[in-house]
């Protein structure tokens, strides 16, 4: 089942903003033009009180406050009014729309529906007392606590390039939650955190993973920490359902971060996700959009798990009219295959020894974690 | 940053005729490894975890007795200690210097705090801005006047809030800028900066 609806593009900081609508008209225009779209189901807009469910009551007071175009003094202390998270007019309602999206995704999965496509939400950095990093409210978390509150324990995976604080921050002390992100190290990249020894408090310790990775991680020794982490993270913890943050921003064309993903990597991840839900959450997986700030990358991954998702096949080439009609529009060349090309960019002189630091923040991260997730 | 802003207080503290063993379980249930020792509200020593350990060690010829021993025979009677209005770094150069893992903090003679290794790594951590949701500049620049004006002035054009800045010299010409931003969008302010002829070390240029 795919959620959508047009009003997801109302949420928009504005022409020149990264975080920008024109990849959902672009994705869903492709959908179409492949002749593979199918009428998605349209969520209401999440209330008042269910976005309530993990964020703070003054968040969300500034929030609508900014929203009217009332003006907030404090507004930056909330994340709100910066550069990253300017306000705009209707703020509250274009987020709570996107919420309600990801929610609407678990009440389907609670209703009994397996797989879940939620064309849009992913904002991860959204915390329970600030905006940040281009997310104005939660709405994985919002969904995560909506199937926790029905007794079901959540695996939430971030493929986003950044790290996924804002849900690893709200659900840290959880025993039922089990957060789990692969990113570009925070090192330098925002927003600084998803260390290794972030691993949960209280009930929650030992239920929070992140491997961080080294800039300019390429496809294969992503993918191999990839396969070796989530299977047995997910074997050990046994989750009810699956939620997934498919951010498109690891890939090598992004502007924002440094990891160098080709759509190859895509369309093992997106499959093999399919099958860890399987295996280990009764088939429960609720997918949802995220970062991914290269337009012409971007739409080309999302139409990628568009079709592994549905079990189709694979498009080689897009189609003309879709690419002619865009070209003009973005006044850029497209990649005119759903592929990228073979070897796209020069090769990283230090790839071995990125490997390698790889490979051993993985063990540090296991070790850590062994005696806590495995019994 | 000041030692009023990082100090612990209120501060466990031992009389001098406690003996080591009672002074050690004091240290094991608080947690801590520094224990300043008091006389009539007067601070007359300090002693450490370390120090008791050697005090009553089978290694040393005159322990070992924790029973019998008092903390006034084993502890370091000249304390060197800091004021609440220090700044942070004089607390860390003290430190380093007479390699001393605490400092006692007094006002007026009487003891209100205490500063620690653990203090100051806490104080490094909030300087670096890291505790903030950001992204990491490096820049290389010329060690002359203007310069840091010049890239907090690019910065500040550009709407970017800045949760931190260090910087430190390189070498005798040029000096490294650390800077926190509140912002997703370090590459293109590092391209920003490019064009305005700053030497951005991190993040890197993409060559595609
Ligand atoms: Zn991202």
């Amino acid at each position: 089942m795919v959620i959508y609806r047009d009003e997801y593009r109302l949420y928009n900081f504005g022409p020149g903003h990264p975080f920008s609508p024109v990849r959902l008209e672009m994705l869903t225009s492709l959908l179409q033009a492949l002749g593979v779209w199918k009428e998605p189901l349209a969520p209401r807009e999440a209330t008042r009180e269910e976005v309530l469910s993990v964020h703070s009551e003054r968040l969300v007071r500034r929030v609508e406050a900014a929203s009217r175009g009332e003006r907030v003094p404090d507004l930056e202390h909330y994340g709100l009014g910066t550069g990253d998270t300017p306000v705009f007019p209707g703020m509250d309602r274009a987020a709570r729309i996107l919420v309600g999206g990801t929610l609407e995704g678990a009440r389907r999965i609670l209703a009994g529906e397996k797989r879940v496509l939620q064309l849009g939400g992913g904002l991860h950095h959204a915390q329970y007392d600030r905006s940040s990093g281009f997310c104005v409210y939660n709405d994985l978390s919002v969904a995560i606590r909506h199937l926790t509150r029905a007794g079901l324990r959540v695996a939430y995976l971030d493929i986003d390039v950044h790290h996924g604080d804002g849900v690893q921050w709200i659900h840290y002390e959880e025993e039922e939650v089990l957060t789990l992100s692969l990113h570009e190290s925070g090192r330098y990249l925002f927003p600084g955190t998803g260390h290794v020894h972030e691993i949960g408090r209280g009930e929650g310790v030992g239920r929070k993973l992140n491997l961080p990775l080294e800039p300019f991680t390429e496809d294969e020794s992503y993918l191999e920490a990839f396969e070796a982490l989530v299977p047995w993270a997910l074997g050990a913890f046994r989750p009810d359902v699956l939620v997934v943050q498919a951010g498109a921003d690891a890939h090598f064309l992004d502007p924002l971060a440094d990891l160098l993903l080709t759509t190859r990597a895509y369309a093992r991840i997106f499959p093999l996700i399919l099958d860890y839900a399987e295996a280990y959450a009764g088939g429960r997986v609720l997918f949802t959009l995220g970062g991914g700030y290269s337009l012409d990358a971007t739409v080309r991954v999302w139409a990628l798990l568009y079709h592994v998702f549905h079990g189709l096949p694979l498009p080689e080439r897009l189609p003309e009219g879709w690419l002619r009609e865009w070209e003009g529009r973005l006044g850029q060349p497209l990649t005119p295959t759903l592929h990228d090309p073979h070897a796209p960019y020069p090769e990283i002189p230090r790839r071995q020894e990125i490997e390698k630091r790889n490979r051993l923040t993985l063990e540090r991260l296991m070790e850590l974690l062994r005696s806590h997730l495995v019994h | 940053m000041l030692i009023q802003d990082v100090m612990r207080f209120p501060v466990v503290t031992v009389e001098p005729g406690v003996t080591l063993e009672e002074a050690y379980r004091l240290l094991l249930e608080r947690g801590i490894r520094h224990l300043p020792v008091m006389e009539e509200g007067r601070l007359v020593g300090i002693i450490t975890d370390r120090d008791i350990r050697l005090a009553t060690s089978h290694l040393n010829p005159r322990g070992p007795c924790p029973g019998c021993t008092r903390v006034a025979e084993v502890m370091t009677q000249e304390v060197v200690t800091a004021h609440p209005l220090d700044p942070v770094e004089e607390a860390a150069r003290v430190m380093r210097e007479r390699k001393i893992g605490s400092l006692p903090v007094l006002e007026d003679g009487a003891l209100v705090g205490i500063v620690t290794g653990i203090d100051l790594l806490d104080a490094l951590l909030k300087l670096t801005g890291v505790t903030e949701p950001s992204g990491r500049l490096e820049v290389r620049l010329p060690d002359r006047v203007g310069e840091l004006a010049r890239l907090t002035g690019f910065l500040a054009g550009r709407g970017i809030n800045i949760h931190s800045l260090l910087s430190y010299p390189e070498d005798k010409e040029v000096v490294r800028a650390v800077v926190r931003v509140n912002t997703l969008e370090t590459h293109l302010l590092a391209e920003g900066l490019r064009q305005e002829g700053f030497e951005v070390l991190w993040p890197p240029k993409k060559p595609w």
